[in-house]
């Protein structure tokens, strides 16, 4: 059964690796998006394993694009290194939050990630030198030239990552201290499980993802600015996507990032001001109605037929 | 030390370094003790019925702001359709937004009153973003605002010269703030209230409506910040995310404040006004100025956690 | 030789002393009773040694060591493992799984040592099928469960609190046929409970805490008959 399955992983990922060979550029582009996404969308999840929520994705996606767009410019650096380089520098700002603030949790650890992209909207707007203030930074060229072969490849190997990341929290240890401490932190501590360094630790790895996300896309599209980088298109999507797919698992993030991906680019040519709203009205709905998920609710109606 | 005693000693704490602070920037700084005082104000007024909600019906929504924001375009439409001035709409707007309050309650809020913070949160986040977009939708993103005469106003004092429109900020926050202290303890439904903020199962023991109560509380919250949203966008103009930064600083307050701490949200809007006008004042650093309240926020959770003795 | 010692131990929750200088002794693989009415403070008291909450005052000392500051994990890590009145089980895991908690953790054993250790201690409980989901199990099986992944902690004293609540008479007599097993593998127990014959049957000695002092101490008879006892439960006569 298990060699079924990991043949059946190979083959979806050299369909996925071979895509560029036989189909157009606009797909490749689209495929970019939805990876992107899909990326943000399993490292909230990672995290909402926790029990904590964070609102702060916009915000650690456009450091990670700031720092690598900024590192690759001023310490020439190759721009795959800064994109790594940038995804470690957001893990290690998620530290110094995290190590400041995650001894309250809840609402306080949320509303304060809510601020990040705030936050560093405001930084980055007021470092002009570095930053080029508000109207942002080009690159003088994007990464691989625009190449959209090696661009896609890039884009699936972070959402790869996402993905390998989110199965590690699965299969782990870390899957049963993120259950535990998820349903009840007290009896997580007395099974011997330190709660606060292992939600620090989470919230950097998941910062660390969101930073690689956003370093690729700052080198894909070649700039960043405050308005762009920040937006909250990134924080508003990914949590649109997991809860719709199914929150606690892998792929549910990754059907939900397909689905709502294919749906934006719809939406985005039929209603250009406002198509966000379909994304707020997904998190309300799936909150209220199913809190399962498309997946976990069809999981669980596959469990039913198969104990008859 | 009782938490009523404790409470009280941090009020005069606060109130204390504050009026230090007043008498230095008089004559230091006098532009940022005026303004400090009205940007307080302004905050204290979104910030109160935050409070409000989240001490007695014990939810946390972050959709706040926006509500605020529909008011102010709920203004402007009565502004520009019907010919009235904002000022006035303030009382269609509290009609108006008592019935969205009871209507966001009936159908939405009520049910995740009993649920894990997490859907809460998630939910008012979602319907933040519905609320911003459906602004974004009807009035696009490009922000408005009414050439209005009167928010011009301004007084001299020797060779110092200030906007006096301002001054409505501090009227508002006197009001809502005394009005609700009154509303809460002298009034029968606002006893109840209290009751079923520090204790529903009891309350409703002694028969108090736990649901009608919460209605109430839900609805006279976003009645007053919709409704402040008609004031507010005399003055300043408005677009879909104009309500989203008070949203987090009223959270702020409420957090230095300590939850159930209506006095208090005013003594920290007085901190954070004048901090934030103080940072305006340099010229090369006027920027920063919108950073403060995370640094507030950060500081606070931080000593609150060093003084918590439960693990 | 005491496993664990509490030296006055005092808790304020507020203005409330929900502990007045607690002393007790918890020697060498006995089995100590820890009853009082209602509200007494009992599982605060579990609370305070296991590091759910800090002490307003006082020390604690786990063999030798003081203990009184350190994070409730490392104190599990250590060897004090207790059992919670109302258990929630680890959704999405299996009862196996659940177990295994306390064995990956509190043990810091890997994943396939720590699965064997758990079903080890699920078959010590007779606890059958231990890979079954956790939405179908009787009350007696869910309180075994419980046990199970205390156990699985390794802890060199254990605490068990009100593990008799609501079974029948057959369940309680298994429940204390499994405690003495437990009690047999050297580990010391501190048992809290309402059931009087489970205190009488198990234990060497017990402790009696009304409103948050402790009123009496030592074996079942001498206390139950100690009229400062009887008047904390039964209240005074008029």
């Amino acid at each position: 059964m298990r060699n079924s399955r990991t043949l059946l992983y190979i083959l979806i990922l050299a369909v996925l690796f071979t895509l560029p060979f036989y189909t157009g550029v606009y797909l490749l582009n689209v495929m970019d998006i939805i990876l992107i996404y899909m990326a943000l969308a399993l490292s909230w999840d990672m995290l909402l394993r926790s029990g904590q929520i964070s609102f702060g994705m916009a915000g650690l996606f456009g450091v990670g694009g700031y720092a690598a767009v900024l590192l690759h410019l001023n310490a020439g650096l190759n721009p795959l290194v800064s994109i790594v380089l940038g995804s470690l520098i957001a893990g290690a700002l998620a530290w110094l939050i995290g190590v400041a603030v995650l001894q309250l949790r809840g609402m306080y650890f949320a509303i304060v990630t809510l601020a990040l992209a705030e936050i560093f909207r405001v930084i980055v707007r007021n470092l002009p030198d570095l930053t080029g203030g508000p109207e942002g930074t080009v690159l003088p060229s994007a990464i691989f030239s625009g190449n959209s072969t090696k661009t896609y490849w890039l884009t699936l190997s972070v959402a790869v990552v996402s993905i390998i990341a989110s199965e590690i929290f699965r299969r782990t240890r870390i899957h049963f201290a993120l259950t535990s401490i998820r349903n009840d932190e007290i009896v997580a501590k007395s099974s011997g499980i330190d709660v606060f360094k292992y939600l620090v630790f989470i919230f950097m790895v998941t910062s660390a993802i969101q930073g690689l996300t956003g370093g690729a896309y700052a080198h894909i599209y070649g700039f960043v600015s405050p308005e762009g980088s920040f937006s909250v298109d990134f924080t508003l999507l990914p949590i649109a996507m997991a809860l719709l797919g199914g929150m606690h698992s892998t792929w549910g993030p990754v059907v939900g990032a397909v689905l709502l991906g294919v749906v934006s680019e719809f939406l985005k040519l039929q209603i250009p001001y406002g198509h966000l709203l379909v994304y707020g009205l997904i998190i309300v709905i799936t909150i209220l109605f199913f809190p399962q998920g498309i997946v976990g609710t069809l999981g669980q109606r596959f469990r039913k037929y198969g104990s008859r | 030390m009782s938490l009523v005693s404790k409470l009280k000693q941090r009020n005069y704490q606060i109130a204390v370094i504050i009026a230090v602070l007043a008498v230095i920037l008089a004559f230091w700084k006098p532009h940022v003790l005026v303004e400090g005082l009205q940007r307080a104000c302004l905050y204290a007024v979104i910030a109160l019925p935050m409070a409000l909600i989240l001490g007695i019906v014990g939810i946390i929504n972050l959709a706040h702001g926006e509500y605020m924001m529909l008011g102010g375009y709920f203004a402007y439409c009565l502004n520009v359709y019907v010919g009235m001035d904002p000022l006035v709409a303030i009382v269609p707007a509290l009609i108006a937004f008592f019935l969205i309050g009871m209507a966001s309650y009936r159908a939405i809020i009520k049910y995740v009153l009993g649920a894990p913070e997490l859907n809460q949160l998630l939910l008012t986040f979602g319907l933040a973003m519905v609320l911003e977009q459906m602004a974004n939708l009807i009035w696009t993103s490009r922000p408005i605002k009414l050439p209005l005469k009167y928010v011009s106003a301004s007084a001299t004092i020797g060779s110092f010269t200030f906007g006096t429109y301002e001054f409505i900020y501090v009227g508002a926050a006197m009001i809502v703030l005394v009005g609700l202290q009154l509303f809460l303890k002298r009034t029968s439904m606002g006893q109840a209230a209290l009751a079923v903020g520090q204790n529903p199962r009891g309350a409703k023991l002694v028969g108090i409506h736990v649901d009608r109560t919460y209605l109430l509380i839900f609805s006279l919250s976003i009645a007053l910040v919709g409704a402040f949203g008609a004031i507010f966008m005399t003055r300043h103009s408005i677009f879909p995310l104009v309500g989203a930064p008070f949203t987090m600083k009223s959270f702020c307050l409420i957090a230095m404040a300590g939850i159930g701490n209506l006095m208090g949200v005013l003594w920290c809007s007085l901190i954070l006004g004048l901090a934030e006008n103080f940072v305006l004042s340099f010229r090369g650093y006027a920027g920063w100025a919108d950073i403060l309240f995370f640094a507030l926020i950060v500081g606070v959770i931080i000593v609150r956690s060093r003084q918590r003795q439960v693990k | 030789m005491a496993v664990l010692k509490t030296e006055n131990i005092v808790r304020h929750f507020g203005g409330l002393a929900a502990l007045n200088r607690v002393s007790v002794e918890f020697r060498e693989n006995e089995i100590l009773g820890i009853i009082g009415p209602n509200g007494a403070g009992k599982t605060t008291f579990i609370n305070v040694i296991a590091g759910i909450y800090l002490p307003t005052e006082g020390k604690i000392f786990f063999e030798g060591q003081d203990i009184s500051a350190l994070p409730a994990h490392q104190r599990c890590r250590m060897g004090i493992g207790r059992t919670f009145q109302l258990v929630r089980p680890l959704p999405g895991l299996s009862l196996v799984e659940n177990v295994m908690v306390g064995s990956l953790f509190g043990k810091g054993l890997g994943q396939r040592e720590a699965r064997k250790k758990a079903e080890e201690w699920c078959e010590f409980l007779a606890l059958s099928d231990c890979n079954r989901d956790i939405t179908r199990m009787t009350a007696l099986e869910v309180k075994k469960m419980e046990i199970a992944h205390a156990l699985a902690t390794q802890p060199k004293l254990l605490f068990l609190d009100e593990v008799m609540a609501g079974l029948n008479g057959d369940e309680t007599m298994e429940m204390i046929d499994l405690v003495r097993k437990i009690h047999r593998r050297g580990i010391t127990i501190g048992i809290v409970e309402h059931v009087m014959r489970v205190i009488r049957e198990l234990t060497d000695r017990c402790v009696v805490l009304d409103w948050g002092e402790v009123i009496a101490e030592g074996p079942y008879e001498m206390v139950s008959s100690d009229p400062k006892v009887v008047t904390a439960y039964l209240g005074e006569e008029a």
